[in-house]
């Protein structure tokens, strides 16, 4: 038996192309997936295969060309523009690459602009204490272009976790920084999410990285090639079984 | 070679990359191009429509009151090309109508040996010029209105007054040549015509001969040296003709309008043609400069990745320039050409509401003959337009390169604006979407400075000439003559006619016409709401002959003002002082007419006996000018105190003027109620607001639809300016606003950003545009004014144009921020997020 009380992402026949006829490119096609509340995954492939193009369906920023991505049980596929934005703002943190950090804003406004723009009063001490963990409290009225790389992705984890939402979506976050930031900041980054009781899906090249996460998704030209579902210590007793059986 | 090919295809790669950009950049080098085009094509247009209407009297000056031994000492100066006589024999009597008799010669004209085309050459359309001392010549219309038929050898008999004065003469008429017919718009009032018909130098001689005539010569003249001399030349030239014949110089009335399109302009001019050009060069420059300075981080950042890759600094020099070059090509072309067209073609239509205003045939008939004649094609204009623009470009083209080279390559491919100057930020603890707004214009102070100072000077442009274009007013003009109300009755009178007394103004008050029982009848008109008299006017003879001249007839105008009228006299004081109760002690007055003032003669502190005309009865008083004033409003030449108008003891009524005051409604109704009253009493003139607007209207369509058409020109690039500025500021953020979508920004919150955006442009624009433009509209007002440009005396705030323009701003920018954010939506939020500039 399943337990769907816990289940916070869940697709069903997803799909993404672009083009049409011999251009036809089959970015996602059919994934079907399940993803249950706290846990860390890890999508990896070749590039090309379609992780960032999933990410984006699952983080509300794409439409499907079909199929379906149900959020806390919502299908966001089928919502308005305005109703997807809400749900990036409070269920979802996006922490790219490149940082995308809004060059205008101080890190601390950075860090809570989620909030400022859904209008929720501000729970000062929880940022502070986000800040304090990711080491960033001497930074706070600095703008982005005077931190060095891996402090840029450090607020822009501060500003994925603020509005606690409950996934944080990584597309290649340590991409950009040398190994040793690149471990830091991931180390961090599965901290603050563990403390906050955040659902984790990341996606990587680096080994190191997948080999920390809880589950790892192979994904080969929009297909899922892998998913050790089986190693998620969120799976029931029965179905690590049948993965087994499997 | 092979270089140059490199240098010239990365830039069309660059071009066709950031085609947006490319895009918004041609747009703002277009539409400057299309605004100094069209500025200078309705100049060039302008320039020819008046050289045009000024060829129609191509005289230089007309020299007042000769006598005939001074116009033959003239006939043979050498300095004078051409010269033809009017002479006005006699003032037509005939009812309410105004009319004059005169004969017209064209005596010398050096242009045509033959004598045909001389100065003052009538086109007669059918007979010829009266010869003998029965024959006269008009228009058809003068015939019909004197009620005779107009056909040549038709009689007519005329009543009149041989200069003006002595007994009324009537004589019968035969019709020897009829002008081709004029048609004069219906509600012109009779007594707004000036008729007149030519009659012959037999006639005249023959009064003369009888000493019923002094001959009163008005030369027209023309003098040598149009085409080499400037116009202060010309000037002092006629000037000194007029000394040579020992005439004064008020006595000149020079053709300004001709001289003005005919000569070199004279350097004060110059200087004021030139020092618009400059500003209006300066806007445009700084309307391309701003779009280009929007867009000048991605071209630092760029310089950075050239320059890191080895190219040489001429090497991205020439780059840019190859850019600006191409992106030239294009735009510059494109908006001659447009800046020309559409001059071209609205400019008949500002033609064809001066017809719509004309009053008669012949002013119709003359703005039809300019359509299609006008000369609009200029190519030095052209020239100098597409050059001016072509430096901008490159100036504004230098200016990336420049900041690239202050920096090193790889601060360069980072480069951020601001990047160097600002490390932190104090910020705010809680964000909002404003927050956002001004976080974006605080980060780059100098670009929303540049962007609002652009927009504020094309709106200070506008502003400005709106203030001179509202302060032309046919309003103004009609309250000339109706001061206050919708109606005025006049008492027609004479100063002095010694023939006819009773046409006299003493005389006049005696009959004691606007008395109560009069106004009793008026008031009882359906729809006349109040009813004022004016303050009345006495006249007054003199002992000091010497300070006055005969077309006052030995007979001042007097009246008063009262403190309330004090500070619209002291705002144009031009001498002296005006204390009131000071005044009133001493029985001191103010000369109202500046013009009066210096041809008579009379100074500050002119001590003056006079014998005021109270009806019958006489009163000596003495005067002492202590002020000179040249107030908007219509005085009589002199004005004493109220007080001691009071103390005069009047017993008459000295009423010259009746207003009246009437329900829009029943406008209609009580003007033809009130013709029929006026049309009793032979003294009786009757002003009427429509007819003077109607006139009005009809003295300023010429001169200001063309500015207006201009001003439209200016507002529209503004406004496109706008529409470029937010648009390449939206484009080259495009990226940042997609993250700030991805963490959640909505649609609508995206909205309110840009919109804030655009609010703070538009209110800082305003700003500038309302001070500064409201400042120099006024100083240009006061330079109209004092230049008697169009007759502008009173400053009108040019209320409706700052309330349009608010609006326009305040909707085009919201309109704009929600069509970008609209077109946004559809990209998806992906690709913006990747975009990379």
């Amino acid at each position: 038996m399943k337990n769907n009380s816990d289940i916070i992402l869940k697709t069903e026949e997803l799909c993404k192309y672009y083009g049409a006829g011999d251009n036809l490119v089959k970015a996602v096609d059919h994934i079907n997936l399940v993803i249950r509340q706290g846990e860390f995954i890890t999508i990896v492939g070749k590039s090309g295969s379609g992780k960032s193009t999933l990410l984006h369906m699952l983080g509300a920023l794409d439409n499907p060309t079909s199929g379906k991505v149900f959020l806390d049980g919502q299908n966001i596929a089928s919502l308005k523009a305005d109703s997807l934005s809400k749900i990036r703002r409070r269920k979802i943190g996006f922490i790219f690459q490149a940082y995308n950090l809004i060059p205008s804003l101080n890190v601390w406004e950075n860090i809570v602009l989620p909030l400022g723009l859904d209008g929720k009063p501000l729970d000062e001490s929880f940022i502070e204490d986000i800040i304090g963990t990711l080491g960033l409290t001497e930074k706070k009225h600095s703008l982005p272009n005077t931190l060095s790389g891996g402090q840029q992705q450090r607020c822009a984890i501060a500003r994925a976790i603020a509005a606690k939402p409950s996934l944080i979506l990584a597309d290649e976050p340590t991409g950009n920084l040398d190994a040793k930031t690149g471990d830091e900041v991931m180390a961090l980054l599965k901290t603050s999410a563990k403390k906050y009781g955040q659902t984790l899906i990341v996606i990587t090249h680096n080994e190191e990285i997948a080999q920390m996460a809880d589950r790892t998704i192979m994904l080969t030209d929009g297909h899922i090639s892998f998913d050790d579902a089986a190693s998620s210590r969120h799976n029931t007793a029965e179905e690590v079984e049948d993965h087994a059986e499997n | 070679m092979q270089k140059t090919n490199t240098v010239f295809n990365l830039a069309l790669q660059r071009l066709r990359y950031h085609k947006s950009r490319t895009l918004l950049t041609g747009i703002a080098i277009l539409l400057t191009t299309m605004l100094l085009m069209g500025i200078a094509t309705v100049s060039v247009a302008m320039f020819d429509m008046n050289r045009q209407m000024a060829s129609e009297s191509d005289y230089h000056a007309i020299f007042d009151g000769l006598t005939p031994d001074q116009s033959a000492v003239l006939f043979r100066h050498i300095q004078v090309q051409a010269m033809g006589t009017t002479e006005i024999f006699a003032d037509i009597e005939n009812g309410k109508m105004n009319g004059a008799l005169i004969y017209q010669e064209s005596v010398r004209d050096d242009r045509y040996p033959d004598g045909e085309d001389g100065l003052a050459a009538l086109q007669i359309e059918s007979g010829h010029y009266p010869e003998t001392e029965d024959e006269i010549l008009s228009s058809p219309a003068f015939f019909r209105r004197v009620g005779a038929e107009p056909i040549i050898g038709g009689k007519v008999t005329l009543s009149f007054r041989v200069n003006g004065k002595g007994e009324i003469q009537t004589k019968e008429f035969t019709i020897s040549g009829l002008f081709p017919d004029v048609e004069i718009a219906e509600e012109l009032d009779d007594s707004r015509i000036m008729w007149s018909a030519h009659v012959s130098k037999a006639l005249l001689s023959q009064y003369e001969e009888d000493g019923l005539y002094q001959p009163d010569l008005s030369v027209y003249l023309r003098v040598y040296g149009e085409e080499d001399l400037t116009y202060d030349e010309m000037e002092e030239r006629i000037n000194a003709a007029a000394a040579d014949v020992g005439l004064s110089e008020e006595n000149i009335i020079l053709n300004k309008q001709y001289l003005f399109t005919m000569t070199d302009p004279g350097t004060e001019i110059m200087m004021i043609a030139g020092f618009i050009c400059l500003v209006v060069i300066l806007f445009s420059a700084l309307v391309i400069y701003s779009i280009y300075y929007v867009g000048v981080i991605t071209d630092v950042q760029e310089i950075g990745k050239l320059r890191a890759l080895g190219a040489s600094g001429r090497q991205i020099a020439g780059l840019f320039l190859c850019q600006g070059a191409v992106v030239s090509a294009f735009a510059i072309p494109a908006g001659l050409l447009i800046g020309f067209l559409l001059p071209r073609f609205l400019f008949p239509l500002v033609l064809y509401a001066y017809y719509a205003t004309a009053l008669t045939s012949t002013s119709r008939d003359a703005a039809d003959a300019l359509f299609g004649q006008i000369h609009m094609f200029s190519l030095p204009a052209l020239f100098t337009v597409a050059a001016a623009v072509a430096l901008t470009v490159c100036l504004s083209l230098l200016k990336p390169i420049h900041m690239a080279k202050r920096i090193s390559p790889v601060e360069a491919i980072r480069y951020q604006e601001n990047s160097t100057d600002r490390k932190s930020r104090k910020g705010h603890r809680q964000i909002k979407v404003t927050t956002l707004t001004f976080a974006n214009l605080m980060r780059n102070k100098k670009r929303t400075a540049v962007t609002i100072l652009t927009m504020g000077l094309s709106c200070v442009l506008f502003i400005c000439v709106s203030a001179v274009l509202s302060s032309v007013s046919a309003e103004d003009m009609a309250r000339r003559n109706i001061a206050k109300g919708d109606f005025r009755i006049s008492l027609d009178y004479s100063r002095h006619d010694t023939e006819y007394t009773e046409n006299n103004l003493d005389s006049l008050v005696q009959e004691d016409y606007f008395n109560d029982a009069f106004l009793a009848q008026l008031a009882s008109i359906e729809g006349v709401e109040a009813i004022e008299r004016d303050h009345g006017k006495i006249l007054s003879s003199t002992e000091i002959e010497s300070v006055m001249y005969e077309d006052y007839e030995n007979r001042l105008p007097l009246s008063y003002f009262t403190k309330d009228d004090i500070p619209e006299l002291n705002a144009n004081l031009e001498q002296g002082t005006i204390d009131y109760d000071r005044m009133t002690a001493n029985h001191e007055v103010i000369c109202t007419h500046v013009y009066s003032f210096e041809q008579y003669g009379l100074s500050i502190g002119d001590v003056i006996p006079l014998t005021l005309h109270d009806g019958d009865r006489e009163i000596p008083f003495t005067i002492t000018i202590t002020a000179l004033t040249s107030p908007d409003s219509d005085y009589p030449l002199l004005i004493m105190t109220e007080d001691t108008w009071n103390e005069l003891g009047l017993v008459y009524d000295p009423t010259t003027n009746i207003y009246l005051y009437v329900k829009e409604a029943q406008y209609d109704n009580v003007k033809e109620a009130l013709t029929d009253i006026v049309a009793e009493n032979e003294y009786f003139t009757l002003f009427s607001m429509d007819v003077e607007m109607r006139i009005g209207r009809s003295q300023v369509s010429l001169t200001v639809y063309p500015v207006y058409l201009l001003l439209a020109l200016i507002a529209v690039i503004s406004f496109i300016n706008l529409i470029n500025t937010m648009i390449t500021s939206i484009v080259t953020r495009k990226k940042e606003l997609g993250i700030l979508q991805a963490i959640g920004l909505s649609d609508r919150q995206l909205v309110k950003m840009l919109s804030g955006e655009g609010l703070v442009f538009t209110t800082g624009t305003l700003i500038i545009s309302l001070t500064l433009g409201n400042l120099s509209g006024y100083l240009l007002f006061l330079w109209a004014k004092k230049s008697h440009f169009m007759s502008i005396s009173r400053y009108h705030y040019p209320l409706w144009e700052s309330i349009g323009l608010a609006l326009i701003l305040l909707g085009g920018q919201l309109l704009i921020s929600r069509m970008i954010s609209r077109k946004m939506e559809k990209e998806s939020l992906i690709d913006r997020i990747r975009v990379e500039e």
